[in-house]
């Protein structure tokens, strides 16, 4: 389809649909990385984007890792933050409407216990402000000697089976890529009822000061995101199509709208930005609005239908 | 000062004027803005590791935050120097940047300094890089009560932006660990020394400080044995500036954390945990 002709990005259909929502472009920003929204409104116009996923919520304000909590790696950081947070009560009560009504907001949720993932649901499912709830799922299970529930497929089944009980809305999990295949979490999440996927969480990580012979990082251990774990993401996002008909949101490493068009053409219907908004706060929107001219250039009329657009390699039919 | 009172960052890129030799591994960066607000002595931005090319560069990837040494106004605009020291690979690129190059550049970032109020003595201590954040306070302090301003470095060539310093109605003294300027050892020995002159019944200074962790925290302890406000300029790794990564936490002395960006750089010295802080 390449070649065209120049059609005028602006009559692109930019919308999108992700686990039922419906979204006015394909970009997000991922969670952890956006804040509560608000800090983000100097830089760019909010209601621009596909929409926000908040900071990961617990059940009660939660304090974050001792310094140092981040590092630089080659085209990457590394942050162990350990999600902190104002807790899922404050969140509705102070940070949701101080948010523009015509803003996209999809909560994330992240607990220790199952049962605590539920509760924090069941307190955001009756939010009409919260579009989607998001289910952080590469926390560190203590009951299962501190194994990531993504990582063992039991475990990730019986978290999404307790979260879709607790919430009627639309509810994705997202993924931690710390797993031999990905295919097989995708599978488990569209046995037990969730309604979207978004991958990937960040890679577990270390670096070392070689001065003092120390982690370089409190926790030791780290999440590594950015480019460099761009074609990770990818490859993940990629089998995980393949493997499911579960709407999937793409994330790791995006910097343009043609590294977010990568993602779609993977089998993504959305995308999330994360490390970048840190580098150039006003960048979600730049790629939004580029995705759209990526699309009249190509002679896609609608946005949507570059999601599994992927060609087969030349003499490599699958 | 409340959050409303700061002006509202922005994302812009900048121009270079100059970057030049300072002595040492010392430079000096000018940048042309064409949209600035003006910051507060003490604020602080994030620049690019780099000039930006025709090709985005990832590696290295984040923003290294920069105290702003001086502001001009130009028109809605204004030019800005920032004195850096070259440290690493992001410095080492800064510092490939010549005049005309582009820079992402965002700021005014943080909270600055609290003035101390007309006629109060201020006595500002820098060590290393930490200078470059005490340029603006000193110019403002200066027209407002008598300054003392007290330098550390490792040696001469360590020393950032002096004589600007000279330039200024203050009075300046220099410590260098090898005696190569000033006295031989510590800025903070110079502090001990000011602090200890006082006689009761002086009107007690307001002490700035902006440099390496063991400096602040010994001028910190100098200030609490005698009662003196001070305030310190601190510095941690950070990826955004404006308070979303979380990763610039420094542990505060009544538990918790506060984040460098966004609740500082600034600090009331009595606030933070010196023996957390790395």
């Amino acid at each position: 389809m390449s070649g065209a002709g120049a059609a005028d990005a602006d009559a692109v259909d930019s919308r999108v649909r992700l686990a039922g929502v419906e979204l006015r472009n394909p970009v997000l920003t991922a969670s952890g990385t956006f804040g509560y929204g608000t800090e983000f409104a100097p830089f760019l116009d909010l209601t621009r984007l596909g929409g926000f996923v908040a900071k990961s919520l617990t059940l009660l304000p939660r304090q974050g890792n001792p310094p140092p909590r981040i590092a630089e790696a080659p085209s990457g950081m590394l942050n162990a933050i350990s999600l902190e947070n104002v807790g899922v009560d404050v969140f509705l009560r102070e940070k949701l409407p101080a948010l523009p009504p015509a803003v996209v907001v999809i909560a994330s949720a992240f607990e220790t216990e199952i049962a605590r993932y539920a509760e924090v649901c069941k307190r955001l499912a009756g939010e009409p402000r919260i579009a989607a709830i998001e289910i952080n799922a590469s926390c560190p299970h203590v009951e299962a000697g501190g194994i990531e529930f993504g990582q063992d497929p039991r475990v990730l089944a019986e978290l999404v089976r307790a979260v879709r009980a607790a919430t009627p809305g639309p509810l994705l999990i997202k993924l931690t890529p710390n797993v031999t295949s990905i295919a097989e979490m995708a599978r488990v999440c569209e046995g037990e009822g969730a309604d979207g996927i978004s991958l990937i969480n960040a890679l577990q990580a270390m670096e070392v000061d070689v001065e003092t012979r120390r982690p370089v990082l409190s926790n030791r251990l780290g999440g590594l995101s950015g480019p460099a774990i761009r074609p990770i993401a990818l490859r993940m996002v990629w089998q995980a199509a393949q493997a499911v008909k579960l709407p999937i949101c793409g994330i790791g490493g995006i910097t343009s709208a043609e590294d977010a068009v990568k993602f779609l053409l993977c089998g993504a219907s959305a995308v999330q930005v994360g490390t970048q908004n840190y580098l150039d706060p006003t960048r979600a929107q730049a790629i939004a609005e580029g995705i759209a001219a990526y699309a009249a250039r190509h002679g896609f009329a609608r946005v949507a239908d570059l999601t599994g657009a992927l060609e087969d390699p030349p003499g490599k039919p699958r | 000062m409340g959050p409303g009172d700061l002006p509202s960052p922005l994302r812009i890129t900048a121009h270079v004027l100059f970057n030049r030799v300072e002595g040492g591994l010392n430079r000096r960066l000018g940048l042309a803005l064409a949209r600035w607000p003006t910051s507060e002595a003490g604020q602080f931005v994030m620049l690019s590791p780099g000039p930006l090319g025709p090709v985005w560069r990832s590696d290295p990837l984040l923003p290294r935050p920069m105290a702003v040494y001086r502001e001009r106004r130009a028109g809605a605009g204004a030019e800005l120097e920032i004195l850096y020291k070259l440290h690493g690979r992001g410095t080492q690129l800064i510092a490939s940047a010549r005049v005309g190059d582009a820079l992402a550049l965002v700021g005014p970032l943080g909270r600055g300094f609290a003035l101390a109020p007309p006629g109060a003595p201020a006595i500002l201590v820098g060590g290393g890089t930490g200078i470059a954040s005490l340029y603006a306070l000193a110019r403002e302090l200066a027209a407002r009560g008598p300054v003392q301003v007290l330098f550390g470095a490792r040696s001469a060539d360590d020393l950032m932006g002096v004589s600007d310093f000279e330039g200024l109605p203050v009075e300046l003294a220099c410590a260098t660990e090898d005696g190569s300027r000033g006295a031989r050892g510590l800025a903070t020995a110079l502090l001990e020394q000011r602090l200890a002159r006082a006689t009761p019944g002086d009107a007690s200074p307001w002490v700035y400080a902006c440099g390496p962790t063991p400096m602040m925290r010994r001028c910190a302890a100098l200030c609490a044995e005698r009662g003196v406000r001070c305030a310190v300029s601190l510095e941690q790794p950070m990826a955004c500036g404006f308070g979303v990564c979380l990763g610039c936490a420094a542990p505060l002395a009544g538990g918790g954390v506060a984040l460098v960006c966004r609740d500082g750089p600034v600090f009331d010295a009595a606030r933070v945990d010196w023996e957390g802080l790395r």
